[in-house]
């Protein structure tokens, strides 16, 4: 146990901080690799069987959706290997220079022309070349939250207002005012702040926090709401979806229509119709609703057996890891893809409004799966350093208490 | 190691488990929401699913084209034509300006209407442009605009030009008959669309083979063949256009009817229009056949009618003859002839015909009342001009719109209805339509059976079979056979004391006739002085009597009597057409 630290020792144990407590590396997660393909595939044949329906509505080849969707899985691959291979290290340290560059893409999105009608500030484009500034921002705020709560702890201020709490709730009316005033992106708010959130918790800070957290976003959320008339339509035709069949629930309505209508078996993979003009984004936001139609109850529950599979694989990596900073991490990108899954998938069965996010791995659209993969790297990377076996956690166990500052965690023995 | 490192290791853990199983528990949600949805909701969801998306579209049934006689063969006059129908759904129309400005070299006219024609707010169907052809309708499919499409629809198209285009009738828009046969037949002739039942996208363009796609094959109209022989019409309609003109008439019906079966062989109007161009109409009365719809006071035409109810009924015998005064006095009214007809006098029944004496005919009406004009008479005539000529209710011949004309109740009405039926006696207080004159003479002549008239000779059915039309007896034993027998020497005595240029010769052909000079009622009460209508029922035969012609001229102002001066020469024209043209077998010499 270290001496009580004053504010040089403090410093001295910021730089110590830095340094990763991994420990030697072991075979990687293989089934992390597995599962995460699983859902790429089972998101490929579902966009490659929809794809002559879209191409039609748009006036392209009918492979024109099926090529996107393959380079974006390339891309991906790319993405993966490199936060796979570059070390942890360097990734902890890469937080300020891909803040600025979010901060620079979401910079850039503002000045890119929008549809006047609907004026969301989400996409860059450059050249022939398009993403997302959203997707860089969470991965940017992952790895520096990441990084500052195992500072924090390792500083033993992970319970400190000052220190710990304030540049969280900065944190997050950065993101709100960005995200949600000027990209008019909930959704994706949503999943940062729900990141953001569940990395807090499981860094330990005390659930009175957690809930004073949890209080601002509620308001916030009320606020963002009831000042923009499209959300209050939304969320009123989330109230009374079948009232608002014709007009502003006509998304949700047809959602319902294509899940229902795919019963125990689906109407097969080539046999779905909704994807014919009737659920707009069929390839986006609504492609579980195609894929409930065409594999019915039984698809959909494999689809989310699939899901909880990878899910496990992350929660188990993220249980052995011995580090805060890489702990963290996994829990991270486990929360940032299990939100946006839940908040996609509630929205498509009803129990969520609309939120236009896609559906990891799933869903076409490049910039997302890119981000996802680069993710899903980085706990791939630090699951080489997780012990082999889950520790046992006491049933009566003392709840932690400020003081304790010691953040140097070994692997059980 | 400290236990404190320890705790704070397992909170963390913990608080992932706690986190976990949240994650997990609303996954279990999801899994419980997706069997309610997907398993108990199942039947709405699919029943919701289906009204979207199973969208029932007819299949046109192709409309029964119409042909009639031209000698032994069957020519065509009305045939199909698949033109096609321009369209947008201004909601799929990405750039209207450059949409119009392609369409419009191809369709013709300007773009500028087409481009705010698509500008249509809440329409999603905006008729663009008409009756393109089938090159036209190719090059717009080349162009491949979102939100513009084509349907194909049957035109009608008359080889025969306007050629008894008021019997025919036209076919709309909608593809409804409208006037005429086209009228009057429309459900033969249109038939029962087909039904094609199909899963389609959200623009209703119908996805390939589905299980749920049913289809029923279109039934198509059924071809008709009219009893109309064209020959006779086309003369026909020259010789009453040529009367109208000579007259100096507004209009003039006729028709030429076998008066064995009620078979109409022509029937026109003049003036008359191009049903290929009826859209440029712009007065609806053209569309009307007269001669089925536009009843008149036929006037003394009536007589020979008259004359055969009084025979049958037994009250006049064929040599009877009587002492005419000139005039009667009726409900205070007198009932005068024409100057011309001689003062007071014994007359016998030729005489009455041919001088056409009101105060003859009312003279029957009265020996049908034993010498006056009273309940019986009224109801003996009215029985004759009701029940059996089939006044005052449509004939039941396949036309539009057709007139039931009016025939006074027989009842004491106590305002001069003895006057009223004395008027009735020489056709006047009544009106009826050409062809119902005809069907009326055709049933004394013919020995008492009254046909309903006819245009319809046979139809062929989808699977090419053709099926004959059976002349409809409305009613038998009309008058006697005897009765008829008797009037047709008196109708030939008329035409033979009439002048017609070249005359009949009445050993080789029967001919008769009676003439009438129908005074009009102005609309306020009362008779115009100086406006009649001329009209004219007749015959032509060898042995017996053939054909019934009737000729209706109205408001002819050449001078003269209408009846003599306008509608007889068309009589007499029709009539030696018949003849010339060897419609009529001679008299066996």
């Amino acid at each position: 146990m270290r001496p009580r630290q004053n504010s040089q020792g403090r410093q001295r144990a910021a730089i110590q901080s830095n340094q990763l407590q991994l420990g030697r590396g072991r075979r990687p997660d293989y089934w992390l690799l597995i599962w995460c393909a699983a859902l790429l595939s089972i998101g490929l044949i579902v966009v490659y069987a929809i794809s002559p329906a879209l191409a039609a509505a748009h006036h392209v080849n009918a492979n024109y959706y099926v090529g996107k969707q393959l380079l974006a899985i390339g891309l991906s691959l790319v993405a993966f290997a490199f936060t796979a291979h570059v070390p942890l290290q360097w990734w902890r340290q890469a937080y300020k220079p891909l803040l600025v560059i979010a901060a620079i893409a979401t910079f850039l999105a503002l000045l890119m022309p929008v549809n006047p009608s609907y004026p969301a500030h989400r996409w860059v484009r450059l050249g022939s070349f398009s993403f997302q500034s959203v997707e860089l921002v969470k991965f940017a705020i992952l790895l520096w939250l990441a990084g500052f709560l195992a500072k924090r702890r390792q500083e033993g201020i992970i319970h400190s207002r000052q220190q710990t709490l304030k540049p969280i709730l900065y944190a997050l009316a950065i993101v709100s005012v960005v995200v949600v005033g000027v990209q008019s992106d909930l959704g994706s708010a949503g999943v940062m702040v729900a990141m953001m959130a569940t990395m807090a918790f499981v860094a330990g800070l005390p659930m009175r926090r957690i809930l004073l957290i949890s209080t601002v976003v509620l308001v916030g959320l009320v606020l963002a709401v009831s000042a923009t008339p499209y959300r209050r339509t939304r969320l009123e035709s989330f109230l009374h979806p079948e009232a608002n069949c014709q007009d502003s629930g006509y998304q949700a309505c047809q959602a319902l229509i294509a899940v229902g209508s795919g019963g125990i078996i689906g109407l097969g993979l080539g046999s779905s119709v909704q994807a014919y003009g009737y659920l707009p984004e069929a390839a986006n936001d609504s492609i579980f609703a195609i894929y409930a139609e065409k594999f019915g109850f039984i698809g959909s529950v494999i689809l989310l057996g699939v899901f909880i599979a990878f899910f496990a694989r992350l929660k188990s990596i993220a249980e052995r890891l011995p580090d805060d900073f890489s702990r963290l991490m996994v829990i991270g990108v486990l929360a940032w893809l299990s939100v946006q899954t839940m908040i996609n998938i509630g929205a498509m069965l009803g129990l969520l409004p609309l939120k236009g996010i896609t559906l990891p791995f799933i869903s076409y659209g490049g910039t997302s799966v890119v981000f996802a993969a680069a993710a899903v790297g980085l706990a791939y990377q630090a699951s080489r350093y997780a012990a082999p076996r889950p520790p046992r956690v006491s049933v009566a166990e003392p709840s932690a208490r400020p003081g304790l500052r010691d953040t140097t965690v070994r692997r059980p023995i | 190691m400290a236990p404190q490192n320890k705790n704070e290791f397992s909170q963390a853990v913990k608080r992932i488990r706690v986190w976990y199983a949240l994650l997990v528990l609303v996954l279990a949600v999801f899994t419980v929401r997706l069997f309610y949805v997907q398993i108990i909701r199942y039947d709405h969801y699919r029943a919701a699913a289906l009204s979207d998306q199973l969208k029932q579209y007819e299949i046109p049934a192709t409309r029964g084209t119409i042909s009639a006689h031209d000698g032994d063969s069957v020519l065509p006059i009305v045939l199909n034509q698949q033109l096609y129908t321009l369209y947008a759904d201004p909601l799929f129309v990405k750039n209207r300006q450059a949409a119009a400005d392609k369409l419009a070299p191809i369709v013709g006219g300007d773009a500028a209407k087409y481009a705010e024609l698509m500008n249509a707010k809440k329409s999603r169907y905006v008729v663009l442009a008409k009756k393109l052809s089938d090159q036209q309708q190719k090059a717009i499919a080349q162009l491949k605009l979102p939100g513009i499409g084509t349907v194909a629809q049957d035109f009608r198209t008359y080889p025969q030009g306007s050629l008894a285009s008021q019997v025919l009738g036209f076919v709309n828009d909608e593809g409804q008959g409208k006037y005429g046969v086209e009228q009057a037949l429309n459900n033969r002739l249109k038939g029962k669309p087909g039904q094609l039942k199909a899963i389609t996208d959200a623009n209703g363009v119908p996805l390939a083979a589905s299980r749920d796609n049913t289809r029923v094959a279109p039934k198509n109209g059924d071809d008709l063949v009219l009893t109309i022989d064209l020959a006779l019409q086309q003369q026909l309609e020259g010789i009453v256009a040529q009367g109208v003109k000579d007259t100096k008439a507004t209009a003039a019906s006729a028709l030429i009817m076998d008066l064995h079966t009620g078979a109409v062989k022509a029937m026109g109007n003049a003036p008359t229009y191009d049903p290929g161009q009826y859209f440029k109409v712009d007065d609806a009365s053209l569309f009307q056949n007269a001669a089925v719809a536009h009843p008149i006071e036929v006037g003394s035409s009536m007589k020979a009618l008259t004359t055969a109810a009084a025979l049958d009924q037994g009250v006049i015998k064929p040599d009877t003859t009587y002492y005419d005064p000139s005039f009667w006095i009726v409900d205070q009214f007198r009932i005068t002839n024409i100057e011309e007809d001689g003062g007071a006098g014994t007359r016998d029944l030729n005489q009455l015909l041919n001088l056409s004496l009101n105060t003859g005919a009312t003279w029957e009406l009265m020996q049908m009342g034993g010498g006056q004009i009273n309940d019986k008479a009224r109801n003996a005539w009215h029985d004759y001009l009701a029940n059996r000529y089939m006044f005052g209710k449509p004939t039941g011949i396949e036309q539009g719109y057709e007139s039931p004309g009016y025939v006074p109740a027989p009842a004491d009405n106590g305002a001069g209805i003895d006057l009223t039926y004395a008027n009735t006696a020489f056709g006047q207080a009544m009106t009826a339509t050409p062809v119902q004159m005809a069907a009326a003479l055709s049933a004394v002549l013919n020995g008492g059976t009254y046909y309903q008239p006819r245009l319809l000779d046979s139809v062929v059915d989808g699977n090419g079979q053709s099926h004959q039309v059976a002349p409809k007896v409305v009613k038998r034993g009309v008058v006697s056979a005897k009765t008829g027998q008797a009037l047709i020497p008196m109708m030939q005595y008329v035409v033979q004391h009439h002048n017609f240029s070249p005359g009949f010769d009445q050993n080789t052909y029967t001919v008769g006739g009676k003439t009438g000079t129908a005074q009009i009622a102005k609309p306020g009460g009362g008779y115009y002085d100086n406006l009649f209508n001329g009209t004219y029922v007749g015959f032509v035969g060898g042995d017996q009597p053939q054909y019934v012609i009737v000729v209706f001229v109205y408001k002819p102002t050449n001078g003269g009597y209408a009846g003599t001066a306008a509608a007889q020469p068309l009589f007499g024209k029709l009539a030696h057409l018949l003849i010339n043209d060897s419609y009529i077998m001679p008299k066996r010499q």
